[in-house]
C-alpha cells in the first residue's frame, strides 16, 4: 500500500506541474502584448511596464515560464487587475459556493444516475430500459444552462417552489439549502443522464461475463446475482465514471451559477473575462483543474481501498 | 448500409438530414431576413405572421433559428475535422511508436483532460477574442485530447494482430502500415467517438455564445436567441425554449447516430467510446 500511495503521489506532482505549464502557455494565446491586452487601451505607461516586468514579458519565454513557475508553486498567481487583490484568494473565495453547488449536483446524479444504470442493464431490452434510456439520452442532449432556464420557468414562476435567483436571502443553513435545491438539482439531473448511460454499459459488460453466466446456470438467484456478485465488481468501474463525470460538473456549474445568478468561480472567471481580468481567469482555470485531479487522486486511492488488486498495478 | 436498419440510427440520420436541408435552403425557407428589425413589433408573441414570436428588436425567432442551424452545423463539422485530425495523428502516434514518445503523449493528454473541456474552450476563447474560428478552434483543442485518448487504446489493440505482424515479416516501412492497415482499421470506433465531439462541438458553441462569448450578435445563433430570451423568460418564454429545443434536437440526433454506429460497427468498443464523452 505504502510504495501505492508513492506512485499515485509522483503520478500527481507531475499532473499539478503540467496543468501550471498549460494555463502558462493560455497567456501565450492572447494575440499580441498580454500586458496591454489586461489593463486595456487607457492603460499608463507606468502601470503596463510594472505587469510586463512581473509577468516578465521583456525576457525570453523559457526565462518567462521559470519566473511564472517559480511565483506559482508559491501560491502566487499575479493580482486581479480590477480589484487588486491576489487572485488566488479571490478564487479561493468563491471556491466553496462552486464546491457545494458541484458536489451536491454529483451526489444528486449519482443516487439518481447509478440506480438507474443498473436496472437498464438488468431489465436490457424491456419497455422500463426504453423509457429510461430514452430519458437519459434527452438529458444528455439539452443544454444545462437551457434547462435551468426551464426550471427557472417551471418551478420558481408558475409553481412558486423555489426563489429564481441568488445564494440566499438572510442567515441560517436551511435559507442556503432551499437556495441551492433547484440549481443542485438541475445540475444533478443533466450529470445523471451521464452517469445511468456510463453505468448501464458498465454493468452490462460484467453481467455478459463467464462467472455470471455459469452462476445462472447453476441456478443463483437473481438477486444474489445483481448485487454481490455484479454490482460489486462493477463499483470500480462506477467510481471511474464519478471520476470522469467530476470535471465535467465543474463545467456545467460554471454555467449553473451564471443562469442563478450564484457566486462561485465560474461567476468569478465570467467576470474577469469580460473585463480582460486573464491572470485571474488563468487563477480561476487553474485551480479548478487542481481540484478535478485531487479528487481523481483520492478516487484512485479508494480503488485500491475497495479492490486489492488495485494496489498490485 | 446495414446502419439503417438501426432503428436510433435512422432517426438521428432523418433529423440530420432535415436539419441540414434547413440550414442550405434557410434564405429560401425562412419568412424573414434574421437581422430584420420591426421596431413596432417588438417581443409579440406567436401569431400567423410570426409562427414563434418576435424579440426585444421585433426580429423574427422563427427565422433566426432557421439561419442560426447553419452555424451549428459549421461548429459540429469544423470541429470534428479539426479535433479528429490532430487527434488521430497524435494517439496513432503514441500507440504506434510506443516508447518515450507515448509516455510524453500518455502524460500530456491526462493533463489536459484534468481542464473541463468547457472552461478550456472558455479560456481560450477569453484569450483569442469572440468569434466563429475562436469558437471552432477552442472547442476543437478541448476535445482533441479526448480523441488522441480513444485513439491510441484503439491502436494498442489493433498492432498485435496477426496482420500487423504479417505486414512487418513482408518487410513493409512503419509508416506505410500505420497508414494503410492501423489507421483504417481504428476508424470505426473513432467515428462513434467524432459524433460525441461533434455533439460536444453544439453544445460549447450554445454555451460560450449564451455566456457572451461565442458568436456575436446580431447573428443568430441558437445560444445567442436563448442568451436573449433569457431576459424575457417570463413575457416570452418561446424565444428561450425553442431555441433549446433546437439544440437538443441536433444533440438528440448525433447521439442516436453515434449510438448506432458504436452498436452496428464494433461492438467490442462500446466501452471505450462511452467512457470517453465529456
Amino acid at each position: 500500500m505504502g510504495s501505492y500511495l508513492a506512485r499515485q503521489l509522483s503520478q500527481l506532482f507531475i499532473t499539478l506541474f503540467g496543468i501550471i505549464t498549460v494555463t502558462f502557455f493560455m497567456v501565450r494565446m492572447i494575440p499580441g502584448d498580454p500586458a496591454q491586452y489586461m489593463l486595456g487601451d487607457y492603460a499608463t505607461d507606468e502601470a503596463l511596464a510594472t505587469l510586463r516586468a512581473q509577468m516578465g514579458l521583456d525576457k525570453p519565454v523559457v526565462v518567462q515560464y521559470m519566473m511564472y513557475m517559480a511565483r506559482a508553486v508559491t501560491g502566487d498567481l499575479g493580482d486581479s487587475v480590477i480589484t487588486g487583490r491576489s487572485a488566488l484568494s479571490e478564487i479561493l473565495q468563491s471556491l466553496p459556493d462552486s464546491t457545494i453547488l458541484a458536489f451536491a449536483g454529483l451526489a444528486i446524479a449519482v443516487v439518481i444516475g447509478v440506480p438507474m444504470g443498473i436496472i437498464t442493464a438488468m431489465r436490457q431490452g424491456t419497455w422500463a430500459d426504453t423509457l429510461i434510456m430514452l430519458v437519459a439520452l434527452a438529458g444528455i442532449s439539452f443544454p444545462v444552462f437551457w434547462l435551468g432556464l426551464a426550471s427557472i420557468l417551471l418551478f420558481s414562476q408558475e409553481l412558486k417552489w423555489f426563489p429564481a435567483l441568488g445564494s440566499s436571502s438572510g442567515q441560517g443553513f436551511w435559507n442556503a439549502v432551499y437556495y441551492l435545491t433547484l440549481p443542485a438539482l438541475v445540475l444533478g439531473v443533466s450529470v445523471a443522464a451521464y452517469v445511468t448511460r456510463l453505468t448501464r454499459s458498465a454493468m452490462l459488460e460484467i453481467i455478459g461475463q463467464d462467472y455470471i453466466r455459469v452462476a445462472r446456470a447453476m441456478g443463483v438467484p437473481e438477486r444474489v446475482i445483481v448485487w454481490r456478485l455484479a454490482f460489486k465488481n462493477a463499483l470500480i468501474p462506477i467510481l471511474a465514471i464519478v471520476g470522469v463525470t467530476f470535471a465535467y460538473s465543474l463545467g456545467s456549474a460554471i454555467l449553473i451559477e451564471v443562469v442563478f445568478s450564484r457566486p462561485g468561480v465560474g461567476s468569478t472567471i465570467l467576470k474577469a473575462v469580460s473585463a480582460r481580468d486573464y491572470q485571474l481567469v488563468q487563477a480561476g482555470v487553474l485551480i479548478l483543474a487542481v481540484g478535478v485531479v485531487v479528487v481523481n487522486t483520492l478516487l484512485d486511492l479508494t480503488y485500491a481501498l475497495v479492490d486489492p488488486r488495485m494496489r498490485k498495478r | 448500409m446495414r446502419q439503417f436498419r438501426h432503428p436510433g440510427f435512422l432517426v438521428g440520420f432523418i433529423i440530420l438530414a432535415f436539419m441540414t436541408l434547413v440550414a442550405v435552403a434557410a434564405p429560401v425557407i425562412a419568412p424573414y431576413s434574421p437581422l430584420h428589425t420591426d421596431l413596432a413589433n417588438t417581443l409579440a408573441g406567436p401569431s400567423a405572421t410570426h409562427l414563434l414570436g418576435t424579440d426585444q428588436f421585433g426580429r423574427d425567432i422563427l427565422s433566426r433559428l432557421i439561419f442560426g442551424t447553419s452555424i451549428s452545423l459549421k461548429v459540429a463539422l469544423s470541429v470534428m475535422a479539426l479535433s479528429l485530425t490532430l487527434g488521430m495523428t497524435i494517439g496513432a502516434m503514441a500507440g504506434f511508436l510506443g516508447g518515450w514518445i507515448e509516455r510524453i503523449t500518455v502524460s500530456v493528454i491526462d493533463i489536459l483532460l484534468a481542464f473541463p473541456g468547457f472552461l478550456l474552450a472558455l479560456a481560450l476563447v477569453a484569450a483569442r477574442g469572440s468569434s466563429l474560428e475562436s469558437v471552432i478552434l477552442a472547442v476543437s483543442l478541448a476535445f482533441t485530447p479526448r480523441v488522441a485518448a480513444v485513439m491510441r487504446a484503439v491502436v494498442l489493440t489493433i498492432a498485435p494482430r496477426p496482420y500487423i505482424e504479417a505486414s512487418h515479416a513482408l518487410g513493409m516501412t512503419r509508416w506505410r502500415i500505420l497508414i494503410f492497415h492501423v489507421i483504417p482499421n481504428s476508424l470505426p470506433p473513432v467515428i462513434v467517438v467524432a459524433t460525441v465531439g461533434a455533439a460536444t462541438a453544439i453544445l460549447g458553441e450554445a454555451g460560450l455564445s449564451f455566456l457572451g462569448l461565442g458568436v456575436q450578435p446580431p447573428t443568430p445563433t441558437w445560444g445567442n436567441v436563448i442568451a436573449d430570451g433569457q431576459t424575457f423568460l417570463e413575457s416570452n418564454p418561446l424565444i428561450s425554449l425553442s431555441a433549446g429545443f433546437c439544440i437538443a434536437l441536433m444533440v438528440i440526433a448525433l447521439n442516436l447516430l453515434g449510438d448506432g454506429l458504436r452498436d452496428t460497427l464494433d461492438p467490442q468498443m462500446r466501452k471505450t467510446s462511452n467512457a470517453k464523452m465529456m
